[in-house]
């Protein structure tokens, strides 16, 4: 009944939207001017709104995507309200169309959905593909970020821009709740915010290049603050080659050995780890030919900052055996580095 | 014909101005702006440092922060490395005492503990609540600034909240270093450290009275990659914030880039960015990037960072007077003076009037407040008053004391060593 009544409203919306199709409302009275409006203006027509699966209220029904390609591919954030069947995208037109699900990208947290071209009037406006060394971004360059933030934006009307400056890049280093974000890669900081329903929106430079796919709000551990952040696009480039090109990249299945240093920590039981003190080298594991002692304290794996036992522990676990880290630690007031590489723990 | 020219001539000229006013109005600022921001960031992203701590005791923060004058001053011998030339420091290792008074007993030279005066709070609490008010202080990188070539590094006291027991400076392009502990300046949120390296690229900082409120002000930290220093937007809000204290920027500001240079569009320091609040409590996370943020000027105190060099660890100073504030001038009416202050000391009394210090004309209570607001224990002031407001101007130089805030007041139900005697009780305050 209420879908009806719903149906019933929409059919009597249409003939007092269908006029305004194509046209994006903010410059309707004058043509772009600056380099901020002329970005918005180009851009806005290859970001669509996302409605899918609702049900909890902890989850938001809506989300955004860039479309990849003139054949129908968008792509987005991988979230649950994306569900089979249930996930329609809003085109800038404010036309409605049924989404399949491609295959997701789980390291990056990324999906790919498809619309059916034939449906769509006029052409649709890819952002990809972008040349790789236009997806390169610096820190305090100026951007426009374009997403439907708290689906603001119903039917045609426009997603809304927000403006402001790339604060700098994470990488590894940067700690938030796991379950934030899949994503585990370098990401762009910006101050123009993310708010839910702008995730998967994109990210421009002023000149109107893409350089990034907006995230979820990062709850930054290591600050206690909410961070805005995106995917690079370049890193976005290989699962966008894989399924909208069809280049099936090679991909090398390693089965994982558990990476072993010969390092025994100094660590009691308890809630707060210590730091990573050594406590006993085991005679002829990796480490005691590096010439770790008892006592060094261990500081950085790579770019990884140890600063407890467990993370020294979390951190060894993203690495297999065989792989060589940059180990740095402290003896005395000395710091000292030293390439190890990772063995297997003997029997 | 000749003479007719200049007419039209001075007309085109004028309109042609005319139409040059109006394009001045740059509708592409922001591109503009971009290049000069990169040049700020490549200016000062050289001696913006990683600051990383190791060990120490998790603090849990909240409505029950320490205020900033808090934290048990501790002696810290200045580290080995010898300290440059410090300049003239006169009245350093003996404060003078007011002649005829003794020394009062919560007199404390150059942030030395009292017996007793150390008590963690926690240790009085017979039961922790399961769930801690406040939100637990993260251990994350921050940031740090140079302050001279030959190691001295500026960082913020949020750094060293846990008393950390290891603390790595890495400076770009130079590698990490471990760092010696020297001194803090509680009141400003700052604290030095001292890394083995010559060399080190310096900043140049502005003086305050150069700063004009509206200019850009770029916050930097270092926190969240190695390479390449994270960036803020702003510009200053307002200046002597905090009793002349810091400036107020609206670029966000938080652990992301507490130690951090705040910069102008030269890469020149403006201030250090530091948890600082209005209250006086140091800035919890309802401060954390809200667009009221405090950068510490200090280009204008080289003594302050001398005594910090020699490893003092430096308060708020505290003069001890309660001020009368029906009284609205001129001067500022004493309502009372505690036995243990400074002022007590040197003999003011209730009733008595403040009209002057250090040869400024106070004003009112709220001016001597302003006037005394940003000095620090140990500081001398020239005091002059008149007793019950009448009578000849009496003038004598005193020595501002560490505040004793009342979360520090000393717990006469402290167990303390036997070997130690056990301080008299204390009234007032």
């Amino acid at each position: 009944m209420r879908t009806a009544f719903a149906l019933f409203l929409l059919a009597s919306l249409l003939p007092a939207q269908t006029a305004d199709f194509g046209k994006a409302w903010s410059f309707d009275e004058r043509k772009p001017q600056t380099r901020i409006e002329q970005t918005i203006d180009a851009v806005l027509p290859s970001v669509v709104k996302i409605h899918g699966a609702s049900g909890l209220a902890t989850i938001s029904a809506y989300a955004t995507g860039v479309i990849v390609s003139d054949r129908g591919h968008i792509l987005t954030l991988d979230q649950i309200m994306i569900q089979k069947g249930k996930t329609r995208v809003v085109l800038y037109d404010g036309s409605v169309h049924d989404a399949l699900l491609l295959p997701e990208e789980p390291k990056l947290g990324l999906r790919l959905l498809k619309i059916d071209p034939a449906q769509v009037h006029g052409e649709l406006r890819p952002l990809w593909p972008p040349a790789e060394q236009d997806a390169g971004f610096r820190t305090g360059q100026f951007v426009v970020s374009i997403g439907n933030a708290f689906r603001l934006a119903e039917f045609s009307e426009k997603v809304s821009a927000t403006f402001g400056v790339v604060v700098g890049r994470a990488n590894t280093a940067l700690r938030y709740r796991l379950a934030d974000v899949k994503y585990d890669g370098d990401v762009i900081l910006t101050d123009a915010c993310n708010n839910p329903g702008h995730y998967g929106g994109g990210l421009f430079t002023l000149d109107g290049r893409w350089i990034g796919l907006n995230l979820r709000l990062l709850d930054s551990k290591e600050t206690n603050t909410m961070l805005s952040a995106a995917i690079p696009t370049r890193d976005l480039l290989p699962y966008l080659e894989q399924h909208v090109l069809g280049e099936r990249r090679e991909q090398t299945v390693v089965t994982k050995v558990p990476a072993w240093t010969g390092v025994v920590l100094f660590e009691q039981a308890g809630r707060q780890s210590p730091p990573a003190y050594v406590e006993r080298v085991i005679a002829g594991s990796p480490a005691a030919q590096l010439g770790l002692r008892p006592d060094d304290l261990i500081v950085r794996i790579d770019d990884w900052s140890i600063r407890t036992c467990r993370e020294f522990r979390d951190v060894l676990a993203r690495y297999a055996a065989g792989q060589t880290v940059k180990l740095v630690w402290k003896r005395g007031t000395k710091i000292v580095d030293g390439e190890l590489v990772l063995a297997e723990e003997p029997k | 014909m000749n003479a007719a020219r200049p007419l039209p001539v001075v007309a085109a000229l004028l309109l042609g101005a005319a139409a040059a006013a109006q394009q001045r109005v740059d509708a592409d600022e922001f591109q503009h702006l971009e290049p000069v921001l990169q040049r700020a960031i490549a200016a000062a992203a050289p001696f913006v440092v990683t600051v990383e701590t190791f060990g120490g005791t998790r603090r849990v923060l909240g409505p029950d922060v320490p205020i900033d004058g808090d934290g048990p001053p501790r002696p810290r011998p200045a580290p080995k490395a010898k300290p440059p030339e410090p300049p003239e420091q006169p009245e350093q290792p003996e404060p003078p005492a007011p002649e005829g008074e003794p020394v009062p007993e919560g007199d404390k030279k150059d942030g030395e503990p009292k017996d007793g005066e150390r008590k963690p709070d926690a240790d009085k609490k017979p039961k922790l609540p399961l769930v801690p008010e406040g939100f637990q202080q993260t251990r994350g990188k921050t940031t740090g600034v140079v302050l001279t070539a030959d190691g001295w590094i500026l960082v913020s006291r949020f750094a060293l909240n846990f008393d950390p027991t290891t603390v790595l400076i890495t400076v770009p392009g130079r590698g990490t270093f471990h760092a010696e502990r020297a001194g803090e300046d509680t009141s400003r949120g700052l604290a030095l450290v001292k890394i083995a390296a010559e060399g080190l690229p310096v900043p140049t900082f502005v003086p305050p009275a150069e700063v004009a409120v509206g200019q850009w002000a770029f916050a930097l930290g270092r926190t969240f990659a190695a390479d390449e220093p994270t960036v803020h937007l702003g510009i200053v809000s307002a200046k002597k914030r905090l009793y002349g204290r810091a400036l107020q920027i609206d670029a966000y500001t938080s652990p992301a880039n507490y130690g951090g240079a705040v910069v102008d569009v030269h890469g020149r320091v403006l201030g250090i960015a530091v948890p600082l609040s209005p209250s006086g409590r140091n800035a919890g996370v309802e401060w954390y990037d809200s667009g009221i943020g405090f950068a510490v000027t200090i280009a204008d105190i080289p003594d302050l960072l001398a005594r910090m060099q020699q490893g003092q660890v430096l308060q708020r100073g505290w003069l001890g007077v309660h001020l009368e504030p029906s009284h609205l001038g001129p001067g500022a009416k004493i309502a009372g003076a505690p036995k243990d202050g400074a002022a007590a000391a040197a003999g003011l009394r209730k009733g008595d009037v403040v009209v002057a210090l250090d040869g400024i004309e106070v004003q009112n209570g709220p001016h001597l407040q302003m006037l005394l607001g940003a000095r620090l224990g140990g500081d001398t002031v020239t005091l002059t008053w008149r007793d019950d407001g009448q009578g000849e101007p009496i003038q004598k130089v005193v020595t501002l004391l560490d505040a004793p805030w009342s979360e520090q007041k000393r717990d006469t139900n402290a167990d303390l060593p036997a070997s130690f005697p056990l301080p008299a009780p204390e009234e007032g305050r």
